[in-house]
Order: C-alpha cells, then structure tokens, then sequence
C-alpha cells in the first residue's frame, strides 16, 4: 500500500479538522515561493526550506528519536518535497500537505526497518520487560502535578517505536485516532490501545527518569526490528 | 474497541476501569478526571484517580511539544543542494541571496 500516494492524491484530512488547520496558518510569501519554486526557481526553493526546515526536522527527531536518522529524514523530504512540489495544489495548507509528506515518508522509513505496521498488536509491542506495567501505581510516586518538558522529551524518546509514533502522531501532533489508523494501517481501537500503553510507559519513564537514555544515545531503532 | 454502552459506573471495578481507560479518555477531550460519572469511583479509588491525573498531565505536556524547538544542522541544507545539483533538477544558488543555515526568524 502506497501511503504516499493516499496523501497525495486525497483531501487532506486537516480540511476536515478544524483543529489541525488552524494549527498551520499561513506564511507571508509562502505562496509566492511555492509557485516560483514550482518552476525551479532555487531561490524560492530555499525560502521554504527556511520557513519549514525547523518543523519537518522537530518532527523528524520526536518520531524517530534520534539525531542523524531525524537529519537524514529531513533532507529525504525536503528532496521528496522539490519533486512532488507540482502535485500541490493548495487544498490544504502547504505545511499540513508538507507535514503528512514528511509523516509518510518516516512510516515507510520505519517499515523498511522492520517494523510491521499492518499488526501494531503483534508487531509493535514491546517485550514483557519493556511493557507498561498496569499496576496504578501508589500515590507517593505521582508526577507531583505537572511534567517538566525536557524530561518528557526525553522520556518520549525512550519510547519503544510503535508508541513513539502514536503517541506524537496523537498527543503532540493532533492526529485523530481515525486518521492514525488510516496512516498505519489498524483500527482505531489498536491506536487507542497504543496511545494508553504509550502513554503508560511514560508515567513510569518520568517517575524513574535513570531509564530514560539521552536522546541523541537512544538508536532509532531496536536491534531486533532491524 | 470501543466503550460498552452498558457500563455501572457506580459499581465498576478497579480493573474494568482500566480495560475501559483508552476509550474513556479517547471520548474524553484530556479532561477524564472531570467525567461527572466517574467522580464517586475516583474518589472512593485515589489510585486510579492518580493514574487519570498522571495520564492527564502528560498529555497536556504533550501538546507544548507540538511547537519546533530544533534546528537540523548546516550538513542538511547542503546535502540537499548537492544532491539537486547532481541532479540537475536545481541550479547552484548565489550565495548572497538566502543563508538558509541562518534561517529567516
């Protein structure tokens, strides 16, 4: 199955969510430099590069919690980008059609490395070591209220993939489940069921911040998927 | 999986509520610790009503990730104009124009 293709040739689910959209307003002389980078011109080219590069790479590194595959990946779209720039038509904003053109592309980076997305159940899942625990947890080693930002970077870094990518896709992105499972592949219920496990391995990342690994130690991804 | 219609919230279980927690909170809107029908059940479970507010927490902080905080560095840039320019899909780009390792904000 063709993610790409879906997206591209599909309304944007972002048209639909009100949320998203406002999410991505638009850039003053963006839209000259899209037409005019349509038609080669370099210079334009690089503006988008300049107005989008700190979105597309943020969003490269939070999926793929690593530093040279997230740089890799931003160069891979950003080159996806110069050829499929002519397929834009703006019927979405152009950083929502350039966000799920990046989305896309890490998905099938990640199936290429093994991680098979048409069971996130089976495929997914982390060993038993790695799984949250479902204890609730007693009330000595609550998260006292609120969650410092860079320790939950980092926690969500330490993610095994499969969270990981619901968990940004969802929380921090703002897909809906529906349009999660249309991107991997499953069913709405398995992208609840990741997104609460994921968010469970946070809730003990955070309350045992040793087993988070620095981001820029923390492969993208697990030896057994590769 | 899907939320039952037929659910007690006066005599559910520890146990059943977290089989139902993804659904809850996906019906939610992040405000799961408010659910009128839940707030006999919290407050006669604390550790449960801890495990909402946590998985609250979280996803509220997520959503201050969404903004871009890094930058990917120079090498990025000029990959990119290598490879169109292997290409020739790009011409070289005068350098007085745009640096775009410095960016435009």
């Amino acid at each position: 199955m063709s993610y790409q293709g879906q997206w591209m040739t599909q309304d944007s689910p972002a048209t639909n969510n009100p949320g998203l959209f406002k999410r991505n307003p638009p850039i003053a002389g963006e839209a000259e430099a899209i037409e005019a980078a349509k038609n080669g011109d370099p210079e334009a080219f690089a503006k988008l590069y300049n107005l989008h590069k700190r979105r597309v790479y943020t969003l490269c590194l939070r999926m793929l919690g690593n530093v040279s595959a997230a740089e890799d990946m931003t160069q891979n779209a950003f080159l996806h980008l110069f050829r499929k720039l002519g397929s834009f038509r703006g019927e979405s904003a152009f950083s929502t059609w350039l966000h799920r053109l990046t989305v896309n592309l890490v998905l099938m980076q990640l199936r290429k490395n093994g991680l098979n997305l048409v069971s996130l159940e089976e495929t997914i899942n982390p060993s038993d070591d790695d799984a949250p625990k479902r204890d609730f947890g007693s009330r000595d080693q609550v998260l006292a209220g609120s969650v410092d930002r860079v320790a939950l970077e980092r926690a969500v870094a330490a993610l095994p993939p499969g969270y990981r990518m619901v968990f940004v896709l969802h929380d921090v992105e703002g897909y809906e489940h529906n349009e999660i499972a249309a991107m991997l592949g499953c069913s709405t219920g398995n992208s609840k069921s990741q997104l609460h496990k994921a968010r469970l391995r946070l809730r003990e990342l955070l309350r045992n911040p040793a087993q988070s690994p620095q981001p820029t130690q923390q492969p993208a991804f697990p030896e057994s998927a590769k | 999986m899907t939320l039952p219609g037929n659910i007690d919230f006066n005599s559910l279980k520890p146990e059943e509520f977290e089989h139902i927690l993804p659904d809850l909170f996906a019906g939610s809107s992040g405000k799961l610790s408010q659910d009128p029908r839940l707030q006999k059940f919290l407050a006669a479970n604390p550790d449960c009503a801890t495990l909402v507010r946590d998985l609250e927490i979280i996803a509220e902080t997520a959503r201050s990730l969404f903004h871009p905080v890094a930058d990917p560095s120079d090498r990025v840039w000029e990959n990119i104009q290598a490879k169109l320019q292997e290409d020739s899909a790009l011409a070289p780009i005068d350098d007085d124009y745009i640096d775009p390792a410095k960016g435009i904000d």
